[in-house]
């Protein structure tokens, strides 16, 4: 099944609903992550969920992520 | 712990939309019908919406209503409740009111339908969305009104005292028609215009409206709720008080629900003002043709 992809229109509307600060999209792993609060929205067939109580923290996937992704803080 | 502000348990309601979401269809008579309304209203405005959102949005009740009106080029579908949000149509996105995930000056339009009446923080939930709003962007939302349910709220609140010898809030309070003008203001609205109608909607028996409100997702969810239902004997109490004070002569009753209407437009220069006070060039007397009579100690504005 391919995953259906966010809607790019939401992309460039959507911020942070506790920081209202910009969100990096990571289109791999389907996620929108704060950097400003620390916490990673996930994207569900193509709905982005902007909810803080669905969010986990980023430090979740540098101390819990197995090194699937050679380089996790590569990004600019 | 829940402070003084917080009325609703946001939580709750969110696990009462999910769950509602699958069953909405044979219970949402009271969204079409307010959207349908709602649509006609935004028909009256001769615009073109680039982006509009629908905060709110249940299952698209709204986005249905408006196909192919409105001058909508691309509505985005947001609620509380992902169950919900999965079944509008796309652009959609899963949001809370009282946290809008959406930058400033993103949207044209902002639409909402029986939907605020669940927000904790009204004031801030209004600011969020006029700053996510456009300069000149319009906020046109519908939110149940004071007297919804009024007929319910009695009957369960006579049947509750007369059995349990107490009283805990059945159904949640609502906001007001001055107040909602009011709260517009305070959030930096222009323009702002708040009506309200009566929708009186028929039923063969209480326990329908019942399960029509908990189908739509509507049950309570205030924090003082009791956590166990109402007694099944005060139920059924509040039944039997219902059919015989509201009961017509062929045995239905009716259950009234207020509708607020919120009207109001991101502030923008190019928008009508009011001139500044003793600004005017003609006298009133003039416009009238009456003599004009000079009231005593006032500084007149000629």
């Amino acid at each position: 099944m391919v995953k259906k992809s966010v809607d790019p229109k939401l992309l460039e509307i959507l911020v942070c609903p506790l920081t209202k600060g910009p969100l990096r999209y990571d289109a791999e792993r389907q996620e929108l992550i704060s950097d400003q609060a620390g916490l990673i929205y996930p994207i569900r067939d193509g709905i982005p969920i902007m909810l803080v109580d669905e969010a986990r923290p980023i430090k979740d996937i540098v101390a819990g992520d197995p090194p699937a992704t050679p380089q996790p803080t590569g990004r600019p | 712990m829940p402070d003084a502000m917080t009325v609703f348990d946001r939580r709750v309601l969110r696990l009462r939309r999910d769950r509602a979401a699958a069953t909405l269809a044979g219970h949402d008579f009271l969204y079409r019908e307010v959207a349908d309304r709602l649509a006609d209203r935004l028909d009256d405005v001769r615009r073109r919406f680039l982006l509009a959102l629908d905060l709110g949005c249940h299952t698209g009740t709204l986005a249905t209503a408006l196909r192919g009106r409105g001058g909508i080029e691309t509505l985005v579908n947001c609620d509380v409740a992902p169950g919900m949000v999965a079944l509008a149509p796309p652009p959609a996105v899963a949001g809370d009111e009282e946290a809008l995930p959406f930058a400033d000056g993103a949207f044209d339009l902002i639409l909402s339908v029986l939907s605020l009446h669940w927000v904790n923080d009204l004031p801030g939930a209004l600011a969020q969305i006029r700053r996510a709003l456009r300069p000149d962007g319009l906020f046109l939302a519908a939110m149940l009104g004071g007297q919804t349910l009024k007929e319910l709220r009695q009957v369960l609140a006579d049947a509750e005292i007369a059995a349990e010898g107490g009283l805990s809030p059945r159904v949640s309070p609502f906001v007001g028609v001055r107040d909602a003008g009011n709260l517009l203001q305070r959030a930096g609205f222009a323009l702002p215009v708040v009506d309200a109608e009566v929708i009186t909607v028929s039923y063969s028996d209480p326990l329908r409206l019942i399960e029509d409100i908990r189908g739509m997702g509507e049950a309570n969810v205030a924090i003082e709720r009791r956590r166990q239902f109402a007694r099944r004997a005060t139920l059924f109490d509040a039944v039997a008080r219902y059919r015989d004070r509201y009961a017509d002569d062929r045995g239905r009753i009716p259950a009234t629900f207020q509708v607020i209407y919120l009207t109001a437009w991101a502030p923008d220069p190019s928008q009508p003002k009011p001139l500044r006070r003793g600004s005017a060039r003609s006298s009133l007397a003039a416009a009238l043709a009456t003599p004009e009579t000079p009231t005593e100690g006032a500084g007149g504005a000629g």
